[in-house]
């Protein structure tokens, strides 16, 4: 691939819209430490894996799949090619880069092609995933993050049980999100990607739904939960949740929110409970035959998890530092793993494994350099990121940049290293991951799994469907095609099922109201 | 000696961080000189001969350079100091003999004689979610491992709220639920343990500013008052929640 100057000037535009959040969300959101894990540390060395492998590992994966197309199947079901996973995809590789220059390693010119690409891939797939909100990131949407189409929020919205503070079910689906929430973060090593929001959803009379996706929960891509979760029935779970007297001003593309006043329990008046993976047809109900059935659904997952928890938590209390330094970073690199599940090429030794040339920094990666390099990185203030002094940086209004752009010379002297190649060798220091995936077609071998993704026919996008827009809805809702377009999502539905595309969000209200009566 | 291409740098100059300054120093002189023995041009050996030329000892070396001289590393998680003593700085305030003595002093926490309720400020924080009423308790420092797991199978003292520098939400993630609220010297009302605390209805302060709270005080914060938003940080507003001990 010979970069030209557009593809250069888009680039380096793709590469300043994600530092300028990165930057806002870094400032505003977290300070990452933690007593248990070398958290800095093994961010620092999933950066480098990510460098070094995302652009042979997205090549791999689009080889079955398109990026446009792994947004369109990523918009039908819960997985880790998100909101948040897909900010990261720039966001660590390009990381990664400035760590690398900063050190003197590469040159902001070397892998200009890796750049591009890694670049363009996030953009198709953004842009694909957000389609109905027009969007490539959540900050462009001013920090909201509206994925569904109506199709699937009438289902969520037509199904969700009511709720209120002191009920059976408001206090067993409030203790499971809390749960489920800790847990989340515990599985991901202390990072947020096991647990995601987006949203806000109008649901009408100061009313609003935001949707909060519960990943990786079961035996699925992470050895570490071998054993510890075999009793998980479900890998992920999504909660709808309706709200009344909050309004969340604020989704960003990490999935963590703001609210007006702050959010608590005591908003929550609905929720539903779904299941999903690459091998769904879109969302599976899980425990929605009955409220009482969603109650006791709640109270049992919620034992699940706090078990597992507890067991999870021993385990990792007793690993070494290496433990946590992978661990750790195979959790932050592999933050995009799902894009191979969707695609159906996952291989364990791609997503769970240190490349060896990011390995070789390890002895750098104490937790006082870990800590220092992170917050340079992070917040713009080493030497690669300071540019001209008239230079007014958003939010900060520094001279400084996050990513250092790619020098437009290369176009004149073509002194660039284009790529860093395919994938190497890769080590762990943890247990070897078994061969046991928990998918909603049961626990099957990762060969089984791929082979099954990649026969699937999704129904969703057969032809004529993956075009079908909301533009589309807005002026063929009276057609038979968007008709048994709007059956597919409620197939799985106790109300709506077979109900078709003509139904507005009064009349959704109106059947939960005759229901309850 | 080979030049690099940041030895030409406009606008950039050392890091303020004397760790990554010593590191990238000692780096950088490793990189020139295998660079200079390759016989390349860079964008031949940067992704080629770089790759075996530059090793995992080369960057040993870099570490070890900067402990030979003396230095000795923070320590963040518990698990690398424990591994290497001789590479981190001490550990205070991790076991039940150093917690009867120990106690966080942040050098900006205001502090002031007790009130007429026997309220002493002995800091501040930012509040995660504004509740009615203040939070009472006894201050239970929890900064490892050993303590976390004691309390997993013996439960958590009633009525403790934890003191914790650790923003994060796995050290005390199977027993946080058992908490009555939390005071924790790092983060923001955003980090993992803010989230986690709102979502279990716990009241929570985070990049609290507190000095001398002893392990088993009798302690109040203010989780009535104003909780802090994503704006507030961005225009470095000061929105702050009391912390008092109650010493009667």
């Amino acid at each position: 691939m010979k970069l030209d100057y557009a593809q250069l000037l888009e680039t380096n535009n793709l590469l300043q819209t994600n530092g300028d959040e990165t930057y806002w969300l870094c400032v505003t959101r977290t300070v990452q430490e933690s007593k248990l894990f070398p958290v800095p540390a093994y961010m620092l060395l999933s950066y480098l894996n990510a460098f070094y492998r995302y652009p042979a590992l997205l090549k791999k994966i689009e080889r079955h799949m398109p990026a446009e197309h792994l947004g369109d199947r990523a918009r039908q079901i819960a997985t880790k090619a998100n909101g948040l996973a897909m900010w990261g995809l720039p966001c660590f590789y390009l990381l990664g880069r400035e760590w690398m220059i900063n050190m003197g390693i590469i040159r902001p010119e070397d892998a200009a092609e890796d750049v591009a690409y890694i670049c363009d891939f996030w953009k198709r797939f953004e842009l694909s995933w957000r389609r109905n909100s027009g969007h490539k990131t959540a900050v462009e949407a001013d920090h909201r993050s509206q994925i569904h189409p109506e199709a699937q929020l009438q289902v969520f919205h037509a199904d969700m049980y009511d709720c209120k503070q002191g009920d059976e079910l408001h206090e067993a689906a409030q203790a499971f999100i809390a749960s489920a929430s800790q847990y989340a973060f515990l599985i991901a090593c202390e990072c947020r990607i096991s647990l995601h929001n987006h949203g806000p959803y109008n649901l009408g009379n100061g009313r609003q739904m935001i949707v909060r996706d519960f990943l990786d929960l079961s035996e699925y891509d992470f050895p570490w939960l071998d054993g510890v979760a075999e009793d998980m029935p479900y890998c992920s779970l999504t909660v709808p949740m309706a709200t009344k007297g909050v309004d969340f001003n604020l989704i960003d593309d990490w999935g963590s929110f703001e609210s007006d006043p702050e959010f608590k329990g005591e908003h929550i008046i609905g929720v539903g409970l779904y299941t999903s993976d690459p091998l769904s047809d879109g969302y599976i109900p899980v425990g929605m035959g009955s409220r009482e059935e969603l109650t006791q659904t709640f109270l049992g997952l919620n034992e699940k998890v706090k078990d597992a928890m507890a067991k999870l938590w021993q385990k990792i209390a007793g690993w070494s530092r290496d433990q946590m330094m992978d661990a750790g970073a195979l959790t932050y690199y592999a933050i995009i793993k799902d894009l191979a599940h969707i695609a159906g090429c996952y291989d364990p030794d791609d997503w769970i494994k240190i490349d060896e040339r990011a390995e070789r920094f390890r002895p750098l990666l104490n937790d006082e350099y870990g800590r220092d390099m992170l917050g340079e990185i992070c917040v713009g203030s080493g030497p690669s990121h300071q540019f001209s002094d008239y230079l007014m940086m958003p939010h900060s209004n520094l001279p400084q940049r996050i990513y250092t752009p790619i020098p437009y010379s290369i176009l004149v002297d073509g002194d660039y290293a284009p790529t860093v190649g395919g994938v190497q060798p890769g080590i762990t220091y943890l247990d070897e991951k078994k061969d046991r995936y928990r998918t909603t077609e049961g626990v099957l071998t990762i060969d089984e799994y791929n082979r099954r993704v990649q026969a699937k026919n999704q129904d969703l996008l057969r032809d004529g469907y993956r075009y079908f827009c909301e533009t589309s809805v807005k002026y063929k809702y009276d057609t038979e095609q968007c008709d048994e377009y709007y059956k597919l999502y409620q197939k799985n539905s106790r109300t709506l099922a077979g109900k078709g595309a003509s139904l507005r969000r009064a009349d959704i209200t109106a059947l939960r109201a005759a229901r309850e009566e | 000696m080979a030049k690099l291409f940041l030895d030409s740098d406009k606008y950039g100059t050392e890091s303020q961080s004397g760790v990554i300054a010593a590191f990238h120093g000692v780096l950088h002189d490793i990189i020139r000189q295998r660079f200079d023995e390759s016989g390349q041009d860079w964008k031949d050996f940067v992704f080629g001969k770089a790759n075996e030329a530059i090793t995992k000892e080369d960057f040993d070396q870099v570490q070890q350079a900067l402990l030979d001289a003396g230095h000795r590393f923070d320590w963040s998680a518990a698990i690398s100091q424990k591994e290497r003593p001789e590479a981190y700085k001490a550990a205070d305030g991790t076991s039940d003999e150093d917690l009867a003595s120990f106690s966080f002093h942040h050098p900006e926490a205001p502090t002031a004689e007790p009130d007429a309720e026997g309220r002493e400020l002995r800091g501040v924080g930012d509040n995660v979610v504004r509740y009615s009423e203040n939070t009472t308790g006894i201050a239970r420092y929890v900064r490892s491992t050993d303590r976390v797991l004691r309390w997993l199978t013996d439960g958590v003292p009633e009525n403790t709220i934890a003191v914790i520098d650790d923003s994060g939400g796995t050290l005390t993630a199977p027993i946080l639920e058992q908490f009555k609220g939390v005071i924790c010297a790092g983060g923001t009302v955003r980090s993992h343990l803010g989230i986690l605390t709102r979502e279990y209805g716990i009241p929570c302060l985070m990049n609290a500013k507190v000095d001398g709270i002893k392990e088993g005080d009798t302690v109040m914060f203010e989780s009535s008052a104003r909780a802090k938003t994503a704006e507030d940080y961005q225009s470095d507003r000061e929105v702050t929640a009391n912390v008092w001990r109650i010493t009667k």
